[in-house]
């Protein structure tokens, strides 16, 4: 008879060839929202397909005001979206829902940096100084946080 | 003394504030989609038939802001839906729209990215509906 044991968990297969797709049968509305935000943003943009294809991290998004959070798990080419935070991610972003979707609008300037200097990167560089805007795992992952932006933003 | 909610004399003012604000106005230049507001019906609300507020918006202005039927407010390019309930949250600032989406409790359906982008001028628009004077059907 077979015995799992304890402490082994059954892990579920996601066989998919879509490029972004949900751990969990219900998605949460915010998992939902960033997974197709994401989803339309490589289908519309070969330089954000570019950069998901060559991503590979975890990354954890937390909405302060709301209490709610997903953790992106990229894997070079295909994404899935898990409701809450996971553990063994690499970065992690804390924020209001306002400068959640800020961030997205940041755009993307020289060498593919985001521009803080303009109206909406002004406002996410001082939600960073505030620490209404936290990044943790940060200073180990510029790129990371770089190329995650590139792919959230819609501009 | 307040409109009635979602009213035709409520369009009217609602598509006058939204007409008065520079905010919109600028936030909203290059916008050339229909929003539609689809109001769930709620019987023990004293709101029995679920309304759709279809919203033909320009370039920064209103052009027109009519009530109908919820099959006219789900032709639209950009389609939010809630129960009465939340809409009366969401015009007495109870609750902010773009946490409620992010929450599901506001159903959006249309092109992400395109709203996204438009962030500050769906909030604005938020903002103009709560200054529109309302007589709430559930307060009769």
């Amino acid at each position: 008879m077979h015995d799992a044991g304890p402490g082994r968990m059954a892990r579920r297969k996601i066989e998919t060839d879509k490029a972004v797709d949900y751990a969990d049968p219900e998605p949460s509305a915010f998992a939902s929202m960033l997974g197709g935000l994401i989803d339309a943003n490589i289908a519309n943009s070969p330089a954000k397909r570019k950069d998901f294809d060559e991503l590979g991290a975890r990354v954890g998004i937390w909405v302060t005001d709301i209490d709610e959070g997903v953790t992106l798990e990229f894997h070079r080419g295909s994404l899935i979206v898990h409701n809450g935070l996971k553990p063994k991610r690499d970065i992690t972003i804390r924020a209001e829902a306002e400068t959640v979707m800020n961030l997205s609008n940041l755009r993307i300037g020289l060498f593919g940096m985001p521009v803080y200097y303009d109206e909406v990167g002004r406002g996410v560089a001082a939600k960073l100084v505030q620490r209404k805007l936290r990044i943790d795992g940060m200073l180990g992952n510029i790129a990371t946080v770089n190329t995650v932006t590139r792919i959230f933003s819609v501009r | 003394m307040g409109v009635s909610a979602f009213s035709d004399e409520w369009a009217r003012q609602f598509k006058d504030e939204v007409n008065r604000s520079s905010t919109y106005k600028s936030a909203a230049k290059g916008w050339k989609w229909s929003v539609g507001l689809v109001v769930e019906a709620e019987p023990d609300k004293n709101f029995p038939e679920s309304k759709g507020v279809v919203m033909d918006l320009f370039d920064g202005s209103a052009r027109d802001i009519t009530v109908g039927t919820a099959a006219d407010a789900q032709k639209c390019d950009f389609v939010i839906t809630a129960p009465y309930t939340r809409w009366k949250q969401v015009a007495t600032k109870e609750l902010d729209a773009t946490k409620g989406i992010l929450q599901g409790k506001l159903k959006l359906k249309g092109d992400l990215p395109t709203i996204v982008r438009y962030t500050k001028a769906s909030q604005e628009m938020t903002e103009c509906t709560t200054r529109v004077p309302v007589e709430w059907p559930d307060e009769k």
